[in-house]
């Protein structure tokens, strides 16, 4: 007599078990409640650059009056801060405050106004918060910040007097203070 | 002369994408240039918030630069630039887009509105919109050219292979068109695709950039007023591997490895088996070990090795499996093997009996 006898291959482990649980586990919470989406093949490369063709005929921009010229954005980008900047540097810290805003560095401070390697950057005020028994912050005003109007000589007497690293101030922000302007209006204003 | 709110909120995530590469410390000046004197002045800015700048500006304007430097090596980045005056009209960019990401959604206006430290995103093969709203431009004979008249820009700029637009010099970014705007409201610019350079549309990885900028005058030259960017991704594709076209198998699975290239920042991708041939829309058994969940800034690749998941073919017979992907447009199949499955041994014998 002959028989047929059907055998199935071994085909699970605990292992797999785990495995099928935690599966299940993060499918229960980031994907079960889902709302049915249609499904698409991806797009292909020929499919895109067909459209692009479309797209760029349809430039929405070409409704606006076109405009000619260099690219402002390159031509008139800003400065380097760094450049436009003087580095105040001190026990590992160092700031940035502009071009023009210290108006007195005494001898014995010279070193402390370039950078050192490995110092960490903080804002002006951190790093005048701990540095004020060597810095002083002279507040001047818009005007005297434009070169109209001089700083007055009591304040300059403090700074010679002080010895301190002098740093023209805004209400508290670092400020350039542009060369004095030859005006009348300066001439007269000397106490 | 008029004061004006420096807001640092937008600065947050560019300055975190440059930090979380490097681990080096970043130190964020807000710097007031007055126009045209040159008074530099420096607002001393936390890392997000808004404050008045207590410096008046000129009749001339000024213009307010956003940098973050880096402390070592000492390196500054521009983030952003805006350009301020008693004239000078003012204007917003606004991008919006499928994916949701970065949106504010609790603006439910015309209009749509993004968080400031967000960047909008979306795939290399979906429209986007742009929203450029304008106001203050005046109309009169005498008014100054730079008050009756902005111009806006787009750009585009790829971030090259695997790039994920980290540091990245925004001068090399091709100019691509350049129109003018002489009337306050809103335009709105429907995109079907990006224009990002790219031999591979599928691949493109950039981004496009929107700014508008002032007209040249005797006291500013042309000056950047809005300027927002949206990053393009490209499309995710994937392979399976260890198994063929057609394959005949016997007594279990073979390891299978799933090569994943690009999977969206915000996606779920899966291999998943049903019986038969392939057929779009139908929901299979997800593989065990075969779900990924992405939820990052940039995309990312994965390459996955599948063994021991033969309980999940309950039968014998015609089998599919696909690899799907699910992003904020929608589900993605990006790759599908079919194959017939025969675990059952036949064991032919016979049976004598001799009496």
């Amino acid at each position: 007599m002959n028989r047929i006898t059907t055998i199935h291959a071994p085909r699970i482990s605990i292992k797999f078990i785990a495995l099928l649980g935690l599966n299940v586990l993060a499918v229960d919470l980031h994907s079960q409640p889902e709302k049915k989406q249609i499904m698409h093949d991806s797009v292909t490369h020929e499919q895109l650059s067909a459209a692009l063709r479309g797209s760029v005929q349809k430039d929405p921009m070409k409704s606006l009056k076109t405009e000619m010229g260099a690219d402002p954005s390159v031509v008139n980008r800003p400065q380097d801060l760094i450049s436009q900047s003087d580095v105040v540097c001190f026990g590992g810290y160092a700031t940035l405050v502009p071009k023009g805003a210290i108006l007195q560095i005494p001898k014995n401070f010279k070193d402390r106004i370039h950078i050192q390697p490995g110092v960490q950057i903080q804002s002006w005020s951190d790093f005048y918060a701990a540095n004020r028994g060597w810095i002083t912050a002279v507040e001047v005003s818009r005007v005297q910040a434009e070169g109209n109007k001089p700083i007055s000589q009591d304040t300059h007497k403090q700074m010679v007097k002080s010895g301190n690293l002098i740093v023209a101030t805004y209400q508290g922000g670092p400020i350039s203070v542009l060369p004095l302007k030859h005006t009348e209006a300066s001439n007269k204003t000397q106490p | 002369m008029k004061k004006f709110i420096l807001q640092t909120a937008a600065i947050l995530s560019a300055t975190l994408a440059v930090a979380s590469a490097t681990e080096t410390t970043y130190t964020n000046f807000i710097r007031q240039i007055q126009l045209p004197t040159g008074v530099q002045y420096d607002a001393s800015v936390a890392t997000s918030g808004e404050q008045l700048s207590p410096l008046e500006i000129n009749p001339g304007g000024a213009r307010f630069e956003l940098w973050t430097v880096k402390s070592s090596p000492l390196t500054n980045y521009l983030l952003d630039t805006r350009y301020v005056g008693a004239y000078v009209p003012i204007a917003q960019v606004v991008i919006d887009c499928e994916d949701t990401y970065g949106k504010d959604l609790t603006n439910i206006g015309p209009v749509p509105s993004n968080i400031p430290a967000m960047i909008r995103r979306t795939r290399a093969d979906r429209p986007f919109s742009v929203y450029i709203t304008t106001s203050g431009l005046l109309s009169g004979a005498t008014d100054p050219a730079a008050s009756k008249s902005v111009k806006l820009l787009r750009h585009v700029q790829s971030y090259g292979l695997a790039g994920t637009g980290v540091i990245l010099d925004r001068t090399q970014a091709t100019l691509l068109s350049q129109a003018s705007i002489n009337a306050n409201g809103v335009q709105t610019l429907a995109y079907t695709l990006n224009s990002i350079p790219g031999s591979d549309r599928t691949k493109v990885r950039g981004e496009e950039r929107f700014s508008v900028f002032s007209l040249a005058d005797y006291q500013a030259p042309e000056s950047q007023l809005a300027s927002q960017f949206i990053q393009v991704w490209p499309v995710a594709d994937g392979a399976i591997s260890g198994i063929t076209q057609n394959q005949s198998i016997r007594f279990s699975m073979p390891q299978v490895t799933l090569t994943l290239n690009d999977l969206y920042p915000d996606s779920r991708t899966y291999a998943q088996v049903y019986r038969g041939e392939p057929q779009l829309g139908t929901t299979g058994t997800i593989v065990p070990g075969s779900h990924q969940i992405i939820n990052d800034s940039v995309p990312q690749s994965r390459v996955l090795t599948l063994m021991n998941y033969d309980d999940t073919f309950d039968s014998d017979g015609r089998w599919t499996m696909e690899i799907l992907t699910v992003t904020p447009f929608g589900v993605d199949r990006l790759a599908h093997v079919s194959f017939t499955l025969d675990r059952t041994i036949q064991l032919n014998g016979s049976f004598n009996t001799i009496e």
